[in-house]
């Protein structure tokens, strides 16, 4: 049932990990320092993005997640997180040792990103025009009427009501769902090879997110984009993506492609996931929720860092930390895993 | 939870130890954590040594030397420190600047207890009424207190000099009036956002009465933003007497105001400069404790009051 | 607009209440007006007819309304002491204040953002912390004090410039720079939170991902958000550098609208004293202002409505 699923879906989008990676992050860790002791919240992730693919980052909020997609750019809060190992690279090239200026022309032009809260990431005192002008300008020779143009363009598609009437409107005067849609605009303006989504719906009302993942999905199709989108709501991987990283605690506990990883969830927090998504088929049934939470990453467990709210842990579990192992399009870190029951 | 502790090994017993251990740490006693940052806190420290030695020396020095700060002994003029008898020497009358230093940071502690009183008393009294009753109390109380805090002090106290006369009265009074301002419309901001809280909504809820809450509820809530400012305003009441003192408005001869003895030793500069130095010193060490002990209580209570912070004013 | 418009009538009716607190506080004074204008000898009916003559016998509204009409006619009358007109003493006095307080209100900022600025971008570093040490003393200095200082040492002792006295670039240098220094402080102080809290903003980081350079994020982004905080301050930095104008003046002699409102008061020159309070008063109500229209205008969100 599994094979057929696979199948079905590479018939309309081949399979990912066949073509040239755009993106590879290996045993990537970030450290964090708060008052004068400083502790990993990311600890060795292994994530490919491939063109024209959509890999989803789950994971529940504090996992790491985020700082994974803020490392790609470069734009860690500094002086708080930093990263101490492991490799990025971009079409072969290693992000973490290229100098600052050619980070800087990458960004928007090669891999752009768009941060979830629309609120409070646009510069408040500029009108959205110019600072689209502004980063068009910065990355193409072009005047600024041509820069206008290829802004205005953006924004269409964006699906930005009234386009090109709204260039000289400020931030303020637009909606959440509306501003979110000037920074895809940002970010697709100069037709990047990679975007990077933080929670690109969360701020969002629901009748909106729908919208704007609709949006993303297109345009990454039409561009071939590859796609990381990051996110803690599995309804929305349901809906967009091709390929699933779940992340835990700063690693990545299982990765799969989307209906594998929906139908046959290998690891336990994945089943766990999946099991608490409320089904509205069944009226009344009972809400599951994990056990335990998420340890604190000053003290992190001796073993699998999930073992205090597995059921299944076994001492093993307890004494050493499982690898990621790969077998073919999936990969899992676990000792013991079991079949996925429902409930 | 249940199917987990039945099963529940020794592995997991023990990573359970070591967590609580841990948050227990984290979590500490909140009022130790506060000690153990005064302790820390470099700031704090060196100012409240600085104003245990000052206000020391104002409370208990005349104790020991006397408080005759009026006596006048016309042979000893202008005598630099360390001469015979004099420890800080005297000035043009011959008066003993050790004692005047004292009885000057009296009067100076005195007008900083008078202002920041009042202020505070008034202040908190007037910014949880306004920002808890809302409606016309709040617009009356806005618009007067917006209305006092965009002058400057120092205009306001020569403007109540000009009708009460010289003397420390307007000067407190003005002083006071500009500083309750200032902490009405900071309590007032606090309450503001206090209000919409849960556990206000939540007594409300219960039908506990609107004085109660202001008194049980809020009252402890505002305080430590209060005192921080509180802190910062005993600064600008101290700078304020001197000021005005200095230009004649504030304390009246004999009665010695470190303001009024540096604008006495002006004119003796070339003579015995320490007759403005002793009691500028004396000011700006003052000051300089209550402003550092002001940085640190901020840093230790209340790190967003920051920009309440920035704004304060003292002209 | 709307905003402009309502702060407008609001810095009127905010004259107008001032203008009759003033009158009320001076006029009401216990002491007595005829003291400082006659000789000691003067009799007591030689008094009362110099009460009636300035109307000093009629109820207190009327003769608010009556020194109100006086001046916006342009006659506020003569000083008690030296019978000078004080139309006269406003123009001569008003331009040396002008110059003295235009001075350091330009000090404050032209030398307080560049300095905060540095601090920001070189933060913790040494010149960070020397400029916030300095600028921590500098707020604890009381300005008399810091006027008697720089007296001592640059016109006593190294001779370089005068102690006092008006009107050359001299004799301004000192009174205005300490005139400025606090209010330089407290802008240092603030133009740095203001640009760090930038720095660390989403805005901040969305521009960064767009791949412009620091430099230009920092020049046209940063500091252009950081001037709203900085600005709506300016109104206080006014009133500020009014109030202080009071002690400076009468320090460093420079005849100004201060030196003439403190020595009024202290001879109960009660015309004066209340002119020039007046004076200064709605000098500070239209600085703030000034100051809130500048805000209205820096900040696109109070300019237009959605």
């Amino acid at each position: 049932m599994n094979a057929t699923a696979v199948e079905s879906r590479s018939g309309e989008v081949p399979s990912g990990l066949d073509r040239s990676p755009l993106l590879e992050i290996e045993d990537l860790r970030i450290s964090i320092a708060s008052d004068g002791s400083s502790f990993e919240v990311v600890k060795g992730v292994a994530l490919t993005v491939c063109e024209n693919e959509i890999v989803c980052l789950v994971g529940e909020s504090g996992c790491g997640k985020s700082m994974t997609a803020l490392s790609v750019m470069g734009l860690l809060p500094r002086g708080i997180a930093k990263v101490t190992g492991g490799r990025i690279a971009f079409e072969g090239r290693s992000l973490l040792s290229l100098q600052k200026r050619e980070l800087r022309r990458l960004r928007a032009d090669s891999i752009s990103m768009i941060f979830q809260d629309p609120i409070t990431s646009l510069d408040p005192v500029f009108p959205i025009g110019s600072v689209l002008e502004e980063v068009i300008r910065s990355h193409r020779d072009v005047s600024r009427a041509e820069a206008r143009e290829i802004a205005v363009r953006a924004l269409m598609e964006a699906e930005l009501p009234d386009a090109a009437d709204r260039l000289d409107s400020y931030p303020h005067q637009l909606s959440g769902g509306m501003r979110q849609r000037v920074m895809i605009a940002l970010a697709i303006a100069l037709d990047p090879k990679l975007l990077i989504a933080d929670e690109p719906t969360t701020a969002l009302d629901v009748t909106v997110q729908a919208q704007i993942l609709e949006n993303l999905r297109a345009r990454q199709r039409e561009r071939e984009m590859g796609m990381l989108l990051i996110t803690h709501d599995l309804a929305v991987v349901a809906s967009v993506a091709d390929r699933v990283a779940v992340m835990y605690a700063g690693e990545i506990v299982e990765e799969a492609p989307v209906d594998e990883l929906f139908s046959d969830p290998q690891h336990p927090y994945t089943q766990g996931l999946i099991r608490s998504l409320p089904d509205i088929s069944v009226s009344k049934g009972s809400l599951h929720s994990i056990p335990g939470r998420v340890p604190p990453p000053q003290v992190p467990p001796p073993g699998c860092l999930f073992a205090p709210r597995c059921e299944h842990a076994l001492d093993l579990c307890w004494e050493a930390s499982p690898e990621l192992s790969r077998d073919g399009a999936k990969s899992l870190r676990c000792y013991n895993a079991q079949p996925f029951e429902i409930g | 939870m249940t199917e987990l502790d039945a099963t529940r090994s020794s592995h997991a017993q023990a990573w359970d130890e070591r967590v609580a251990a841990y948050e227990n740490e984290a979590r500490a006693n909140p009022w130790r954590k506060k000690l153990r940052e005064f302790n820390r806190n470099k700031l704090l420290f060196t100012g409240s040594v600085l104003g245990i030695l000052i206000v020391g020396l104002g409370l208990i020095g005349p104790l020991i030397i006397g408080s005759d700060y009026a006596g006048q002994s016309l042979r000893n003029t202008h005598l630099p420190p360390l001469s015979e008898g004099y420890l800080l020497g005297t000035d043009q009358y011959g008066r003993d600047l050790l004692v005047r230093l004292c009885i000057g940071i009296r009067v100076s502690l005195f007008v900083a207890a008078a202002v920041t009183s009042m202020a505070l008393v008034v202040g908190m009294a007037l910014g949880m009424c306004g920002g808890f009753l809302g409606g016309a109390v709040d617009r009356a109380v806005r618009s007067v207190t917006d209305f006092i805090w965009g002058f400057p002090l120092i205009l306001v106290a020569v403007l109540l000099a000009g009708g009460l006369g010289q003397g420390l009265f307007p000067v407190i009074l003005a002083v006071g009036i500009v500083n309750v301002a200032a902490i009405t419309r900071v309590v007032r901001g606090e309450v503001v956002v206090l209000r919409a809280r849960e556990f206000v909504e939540a007594a409300r809820a219960c039908g506990i009465s609107r004085f109660r809450i202001m008194w049980r509820h809020l009252l402890p809530n505002v305080m430590a933003p209060a005192l921080v400012l509180a802190s910062y305003y005993v600064a600008v009441a101290i700078i304020a007497e001197a000021g005005l003192s200095f230009i004649g408005l504030g304390a009246q001869p004999p009665l010695p105001s470190l303001g009024k003895m540096v604008a006495d030793g002006r004119g003796f500069l070339r003579i015995n400069h320490w007759e403005s130095t002793v009691p500028g010193i004396g000011i700006a060490g003052l000051v300089l404790s209550v402003s550092l002990i002001g940085d640190g209580l901020r840093d230790v209570f209340d790190p967003q009051l920051r920009h309440e912070a920035k704004g304060v004013e003292k002209g | 607009m709307k905003r402009t418009a309502s702060r407008l009538a609001y810095t009127v009716i905010v004259l107008f209440v001032s203008s009759i607190a003033v009158f009320y506080a001076i006029r009401l004074s216990g002491g007595d007006a005829t003291a400082a204008a006659l000789p000691g000898s003067a009799t007591e009916e030689f008094r009362e007819e110099f009460r009636d003559r300035l109307g000093l016998n009629e109820p207190i509204y009327q003769q608010y309304f009556t020194y109100m009409g006086r001046i916006l006619s342009g006659d506020p009358g003569n000083s008690l002491t030296n019978n000078k007109a004080l139309t006269d003493m406003l123009t001569e006095h008003g331009r040396n204040s002008l110059i003295l307080g235009g001075t350091a209100f330009g000090l404050v900022f032209l030398v307080g953002i560049p300095l905060g600025i540095l601090a920001s971008l070189r933060r913790n570093s040494w010149a960070d912390q020397g400029i916030m040490s300095l600028s921590t003393v500098a707020m604890a200095v009381p300005n008399f004090w810091l006027a008697l200082l720089a007296v001592w040492l640059f016109a006593s002792t190294l001779g370089w410039l005068p102690s006092a006295g008006c009107c050359g670039t001299k004799q301004l240098i000192l009174p205005a720079v300490v005139l400025a220094f606090e209010g330089i402080a407290l802008t240092v102080r603030m133009t740095r939170s203001a640009m760090i809290e930038s720095q660390n903003s989403d805005y901040v980081r969305t521009l960064r991902a767009g791949g412009l350079s620091e430099w230009r994020i920092t020049c046209k982004h940063v500091l252009r958000n950081a001037l709203i905080p900085i600005i709506s301050l300016a109104g206080l930095r006014i009133g500020q550098i009014v109030g202080y104008a009071l002690i400076v003046e009468t320090i460093f002699g420079w005849p100004g609208l201060g030196q003439v409102l403190v020595n009024a008061v202290l001879r109960r020159d009660y015309p004066v004293a209340q002119f020039f309070s007046l004076v200064l008063v709605a000098l500070v109500v239209l600085g703030n202002w000034l100051a809130d229209t500048g805000y209205t205008i820096a900040n696109p969100r109070l300019r237009k409505s959605t």
